[in-house]
């Protein structure tokens, strides 16, 4: 009797996490994988069951792929500037002696805005009549005409990746530093009397360290940065033609444009099972790198 | 053991006062027996602006003193905002009891059944004050779904000064008009921005401009889409020309908000909009107000008739989730008494013209200063008002066909892929027809 009681009262406390998560990720899931099979719409209460159709007509739509190499080249570049101009940050302000914290809390600004305010300042800032930077380019200038940094084909994706990278190289910023401090001066110290080169003593005693940490992070912003949506539709809405349509905005244009939420649901399955490869690749190195530091 | 069932009994609370927040309210009925109106109803409108929330805080505030126990709980969003959260809202039954909404929404509201019939409210208001023209765009099966609360409609707007300094008149075709914006797009001033942001339908309504100043339509008989006529064609050429030639190139993204920002700050020398024109200069560049005004929208040819190429009857509706429609019809009926009325149009004057007759002529409306300083704007747009219809209702009437050509943003893209990537004007207007075609099969 008294064992059931304790069994009882163990279940009840993990109640409303279990809750939680049901209510917050697995069932969200699980009627994503559901509505995939059916020609759900947005407003309409009765739909059927089609199997992998909607599978067939995401995979063979043009605009998928359009959107799916978009999304791979927005984290890719978004990912590799943003752990350069983070990775730099952290190793100069790891040197710096005096006011650390008036630097590190300066360069983490970007970071601690909400991405409405950082895409619409933006917007602001760019725009092709009245924005501050093509206004400023003219008059320096630099430029004959106002560039159009939100409209030109050839720069309009560009100009977004050098947003995000703004906006998260501070994170990775953080992270790095908080790792370069466990570092023990000790190491450094007896490289030098070895007579290693600042390069060497970056490659064999820093990388080394970090390279764990810096292997997180990756994972956790390639599922940030690749299910990205409010900076792209809040400054270009996908467009002009396209050519800044990632999936996740392919995926809401397919739900709440069209109002197909049964393709929309094929589409976001779709980018989990993608996103899910991804991190099981990523996952499989870090395993093999903390065994090898073992 | 007391501990452990004290224990067992605080987890069971916190379960339970998780999943408190997801039960639905009880609500108190009207009682029947002494006609007293009983409960509260949640509000939604798009008035985000100053002057009418408020008075509509102020008709909801004077309507519960006068109701005592009815409690009016009002939530404002954007236009596009409203539509993400009734759309979302429907399967859920997360909807107001009644709401604002746009024309070609109710169409798509009655196709889902979410919406009531509110002829009652309409006869009681007086049937025969109301454009007959105006009801039909809520009517189906013979009942009327929404009943309109203000109208307003697309005109063509200048500026007087920059006109007379160049020597030009206000232009009457559209040849004039691609002449006089080319002319005006120097120093720093754009003739004409031509918006094309594909989350909005800005590009949608300008050809539907030309198409119809043409006599046609943007949906045929059979309500398929049409942007393959002559008509289409060319207008999808003269607005793509516009762009390259008197145009900011971001308007290439731009929307509702953008465009007509740059006519409130100066920026542009020709516009069309609505009388909301008028507050937006006001508030943003006062002192350009005595410069701008208005004229129908240009013809093909200059003896052509005036037409009406898109009239906004901006509509009230009741949602069938309910628990309170009398409540509802009764304060709708509140909006519409005289004085009210009359204050909630002042709140942006000329902006939004009476749906009743027998307002406009009172004196209380005329004594209005920018009424009185806008006459010829409100009469321009009152015309207006009476020629045109709901983008897309004009041949066919309400169809959801004709919601979707605004909210798909597939027109827009279509001009997007002509500016942009330089696609065939031809090719570009069969590949969005066919688009539309697949979208219009997909809600059948």
């Amino acid at each position: 009797m008294k064992t059931k009681t304790k069994n009882y009262a163990r279940w009840v406390f993990v109640l409303p996490a279990l809750i939680v998560v049901t209510v917050l990720l697995i069932y969200p899931i699980f009627s994503s994988v559901f509505y995939s099979m059916t020609t759900k719409h947005l407003i309409k209460p009765s739909y059927e069951f089609v199997g992998l159709a909607n599978y067939i007509d995401v995979l063979s739509d043009a605009n998928f792929y359009r959107a799916f190499f978009h999304s791979i080249v927005w984290t890719v570049a978004s990912l590799i500037g943003q752990i350069f101009v983070g990775f730099t940050a952290a190793l100069a302000i790891n040197r710096v002696k005096h006011a650390k914290g008036i630097y590190k809390t300066l360069l983490i600004i970007p970071w601690a805005f909400p991405s409405i305010v950082i895409a619409l300042s933006w917007k602001w800032i760019l725009n092709g009549v009245s924005g501050f930077i093509p206004n400023l380019l003219v008059q320096l200038g630099i430029c004959d005409q106002l560039p159009q940094f939100l409209s030109e084909g050839n720069i309009v994706f560009l100009t977004l990746i050098m947003i995000n990278i703004w906006f998260g190289a501070p994170m990775i910023m953080v992270n790095v530093l908080s790792a370069l401090q466990t570092i023990p001066q000790d190491q450094y110290e007896a490289a030098q009397i070895d007579g290693a080169s600042h390069l060497q003593q970056f490659i064999h005693i820093t990388v080394p360290h970090i390279k764990v940490v810096v292997g997180l992070l990756v994972v956790l912003r390639t599922i940030w940065v690749f299910n990205n949506f409010d900076i792209i539709y809040l400054i270009t809405g996908g467009g002009p033609a396209d050519l800044t349509t990632t999936v996740p905005i392919y995926a809401y244009q397919m739900g709440w444009g069209t109002k197909l939420l049964g393709k929309s649901s094929a589409v976001t399955v779709l980018l989990l099972l993608f996103l899910l490869l991804i991190c099981i690749f990523y996952f499989w190195i870090i395993a093999k790198w903390e065994k090898e530091d073992k | 053991m007391r501990k452990k069932i004290a224990m067992l009994l605080f987890g069971v609370m916190l379960a339970t006062s998780l999943l408190a927040g997801c039960g639905e309210k009880t609500q108190p009925t009207t009682s029947e027996e002494s006609g007293e109106l009983i409960g509260d109803i949640t509000f939604w409108h798009s008035f985000t602006q100053g002057p009418r929330l408020e008075t509509i805080q102020k008709v909801a505030d004077q309507f519960m003193k006068d109701n005592p126990k009815v409690n009016i709980t009002i939530e404002t969003f954007s236009w596009a905002d409203f539509y993400t959260k009734w759309t979302t809202g429907l399967a859920s039954g997360n909807v107001p009891d009644m709401s604002t909404t746009l024309p070609g929404q109710v169409v798509e509201m009655m196709d889902a059944e979410a919406i009531i019939p509110l002829d009652d409210v309409i006869d009681d208001i007086g049937r025969d004050k109301f454009s007959e023209k105006a009801l039909g765009e809520g009517e189906k099966d013979g009942e009327c779904y929404s009943v309109p609360l203000y109208s307003h409609a697309q005109v063509m707007w200048y500026r007087k000064d920059l006109l007379e300094a160049a020597g030009l008149e206000v232009p009457t075709t559209w040849a004039e008009f691609a002449e006089a914006a080319k002319a005006l797009t120097k120093d720093g001033i754009y003739g004409c921005s031509f918006p094309s942001g594909a989350s909005d339908m800005m590009a949608t309504r300008f050809l539907n401009f030309y198409v119809r100043s043409a006599g046609e339509s943007l949906l045929n008989d059979d309500l398929t889409a049409n942007l393959t006529s002559d008509a289409a064609i060319e207008g999808i050429k003269y607005w793509v020309d516009i762009y390259n030639n008197c145009s900011p190139k971001d308007s290439v993204n731009y929307v509702t908000l953008d465009q007509a920002d740059l006519y409130y700050k100066g920026k542009t020398a020709f516009d069309f909009n609505s009388g909301f024109q008028i507050s937006g200069v006001q508030e943003n560049s006062p002192d350009l107000l005595d410069y701008i005004d208005c004229a129908p929208l240009p013809k093909l040819n200059e003896d052509d008739p005036n037409y009406g190429a898109e009239t906004s009857n901006i509509p009230i509706v009741v949602w069938k989730n309910s628990e309170h429609p009398e409540i509802c019809k009764e304060f709708m009926k509140k909006l519409y008494g005289e004085d009210t009325y009359v204050e909630f149009l002042s709140a942006t004057p000329v902006g939004m013209l009476p749906s009743i007759s027998g307002i406009s002529d009172l004196e209380s409306y005329q004594s209005n200063e920018i009424v009185q300083k806008f006459s010829n704007a409100e009469k321009v747009i009152s015309e207006a008002v009476e020629l045109g219809t709901a983008l897309g209702f004009d041949d066919h009437g309400p169809s959801v066909q004709a919601g979707m050509l605004t909210s798909q943003g597939v027109i827009e893209k279509m001009f997007q892929q002509i500016i942009t990537n330089g696609k065939d004007v031809e090719k570009a207007a069969r590949d969005a027809e066919d688009e539309l075609n697949k979208l219009f099969e997909s809600v059948q």
